[in-house]
């Protein structure tokens, strides 16, 4: 469970320092959203693939990817994971279990079928994982999913990270069900509704739906939580503001800090060493990104096609 | 071939262009266990237009798979389970309906491979049919040019059978999206297919008919309505060289070129439309090459493709328009 902690710290110290090296640059943020990529990345296992949308770094960092690779790719450089060719809504390293983001909303929910439906055949008991906001819910894209991953059992787990908006438009302005997760169950897909603030809570959910999906049982996770800031770097906030303070005091991370503290877990000064670690963590890997090399436009060509 | 496989088309033999189909998907699922088929009625039916018939019975329904009426997700699936390590061929069965599927292709499959900085290849194949044959607006339309415009996608479009099976084998061993399109009128068709395993490698041109006077850049199912065109064309002394592209992306310039220079004059012919299509694609890059050549397009008219007979053929190019443009084009006088 420190590692949790640790995972949803670095993912918060990382965003900070990447706002920091590159103030203009256009990036989605996963600020208040960490409980739910940690929760899901404790469940996967090597061989496993996750997908997401373009909100993607605390996913990439869940999953144990390189800070440093990662914050190189945010800015365009040529060490990113992707040559700095994909940036942060298209990130990818399937080597290391992260088959991509794609900044497409409702994008990755048919191509996660597709890779689920080519793991069922080389690599029996291996998953892909899907992460969507509830923006994708009301998109043909997800219905077609949930039906032909029902349909040909596919080891498929669909993960909804209900940040209540997408962009400005809220939820309930853009979805007819209640929850999300109500979509799943007419396909007789198993779902189920979890606080997505909350790090154990999304750890379980996962571990249930993980296992099932293994089995040839695809599943459905929602997870309601709440972003800390506006869409994007350069979208205005049009939320209320009483609204995102509320939300801000059930920051995941200090829920869990406090959590663990009660229990006697994390003292401290521990905390203390852990808080100087990511920083040293965040800081070499913004002077690892500021030092990479441009990518050079005349070798970009050949990866076309 | 063994004997309990009765669609199958005897090698070295005249086929029908669905044969030769059948034929190229029958070898490389053969030969490759990870190709897979996934579209409407693929399986006990044997394909809308029977081209994938006798292959469940062989391949299983694991590697033929039927899927719902859902464009999105069929080639969505198709997309990801490529980037995974499968090789689908999945099936449009009117190009029309790939405009539902275009979001998986155009903005993932196209650009996987670039977007991940080479790290995930996209070794799909989408199959699908265009042209016009009776069947309405929203079932006729040839829309290759757009495919034409995106970075990554390549595309086939063969007019005889022997192209059809040697031009699929191809795209099915490549190892980015390859759109592959067929047409409904090149369906009863037939050809001679020789016996042994061949492949055609795109972007090599084909002279179907050498001629003199005019060039005529054609493809797909116009391949046969330009020769009939550079048949009538002989009784007005003039002779036409036919060439088919065979492939759109990558586009084969030199064999278009060298002949513009011998004859002075092409025309450039599709069944999609004019405006932003693969004949002013062509006539651009002649143009570059060759400033003096006269050029011209014929190509679809700018309406939608009506179900009744008559509007349909005042749509669609055919022989007699060619002719006139052709007549035109080399006697100079601007029509």
């Amino acid at each position: 469970v420190i590692e949790h902690l640790r995972k949803m710290m670095l993912i918060r110290a990382f965003e900070q320092v990447l706002i920091a090296l590159a103030p203009g640059s256009f990036q989605l943020l996963s600020a208040g959203e960490e409980a739910v990529a940690v929760g899901i990345a404790a469940g996967l296992r090597p061989g496993d693939q996750l997908l997401t949308s373009g909100r993607s770094i605390g996913p990439a960092l869940a999953c144990g990817l390189d800070p440093k690779r990662v914050m190189a790719e945010c800015i365009g450089k040529v060490d990113g994971y992707c040559k700095g060719q994909g940036g942060r809504g298209h990130l990818s390293y399937p080597t290391g279990g992260l088959f991509g983001a794609h900044a497409v909303v409702a994008g990755n929910l048919t191509v996660a079928a597709g890779v689920a439906l080519a793991l069922q055949a080389r690599h029996r008991g291996a998953l892909a994982v899907c992460i969507f906001g509830d923006g994708a819910c009301g998109s043909g894209a997800l219905h077609e999913t949930m039906n032909i991953a029902a349909l040909w059992r596919l080891p498929l787990v669909l993960v909804c990270n209900n940040n209540r908006y997408s962009i400005s438009t809220r939820s309930e302005d853009a979805l007819a069900a209640e929850h999300p997760a109500d979509l799943a169950r007419v396909f007789g897909i198993r779902s189920q509704l979890v606080d997505g603030m909350d790090v154990r809570a999304v750890t379980a959910a996962c571990a249930s739906a993980f296992a099932a999906a293994r089995d040839g049982e695809p599943a459905f996770v929602e997870c309601q939580s709440y972003r800390f800031n506006s869409h994007s770097t350069s979208s205005r906030e049009s939320r209320p503001a009483d609204e995102v303070a509320r939300w801000r005091e059930r920051c995941p991370i200090e829920a869990l800090k406090r959590t663990l503290a009660s229990e006697g877990i994390l003292g401290h000064d521990e905390l203390a060493r852990l808080e100087a670690e990511i920083r040293a963590e965040v800081d070499a890997a913004a002077e690892f990104a500021r030092r990479s090399a441009n990518p050079d436009p005349a070798a970009s060509l050949y990866d076309v096609g | 071939m063994s004997a309990d496989q009765p669609t199958a088309p005897a090698a070295g033999t005249k086929v029908f262009f669905r044969e030769a189909i059948i034929r190229a998907l029958r070898e490389e699922m053969t030969r490759d266990e990870w190709v897979v088929l996934i579209g409407q009625d693929v399986a006990e039916f044997g394909g809308p237009y029977r081209e994938t018939q006798g292959l469940v019975e062989q391949f299983g329904r694991t590697r033929v798979r039927d899927t719902p009426v859902a464009e999105a997700v069929q080639v969505g699936i198709a997309v990801g389970a490529a980037a995974a390590g499968l090789r689908p061929v999945v099936f449009i069965t009117y190009m029309d309906f790939l405009t539902l599927g275009l979001d998986p292709l155009v903005n993932y499959a196209a650009k996987i491979r670039y977007k991940t900085g080479g790290q995930l290849r996209a070794p799909l194949v989408v199959k699908t049919t265009a042209g016009a044959k009776g069947q309405g607006v929203a079932h006729s339309q040839s829309l290759e040019s757009w495919l034409m415009t995106v970075p990554g996608l390549r595309i086939a479009a063969p007019s005889t059978p022997d192209d059809a099976y040697g031009l699929l084998k191809t795209a099915i061993r490549c190892d980015g999206p390859v759109v592959f399109i067929d047409h409904k009128r090149l369906f009863p068709t037939a050809g001679f297919v020789p016996a042994g395993e061949h492949l055609i490698g795109f972007g090599e041109a084909r002279v179907r008919r050498p001629g003199t006077d005019l060039t005529i850049v054609t493809y797909s199912y116009q391949c046969l309505v330009a020769q009939r065109a550079a048949e009538e064309l002989v009784r007005f002394g003039i002779s036409c060289e036919v060439i088919d592209l065979r492939t759109l992306y990558p586009l084969d310039e030199q064999t278009v070129v060298a002949s513009a220079r011998r004859t002075g004059h092409v025309l450039v012919l599709e069944e999609g439309q004019e405006v932003c299509g693969v004949g002013a694609e062509l006539a651009f890059r002649i143009r570059e090459a060759l400033p003096a050549v006269r050029i011209k397009r014929v190509g679809a008219r700018r309406l939608p493709i009506s179900s009744s007979p008559i509007l349909e053929s005042y749509c669609i190019p055919d022989a007699a328009r060619v002719v006139e443009t052709a007549r035109a084009l080399v006697s100079g006088t601007e029509t």
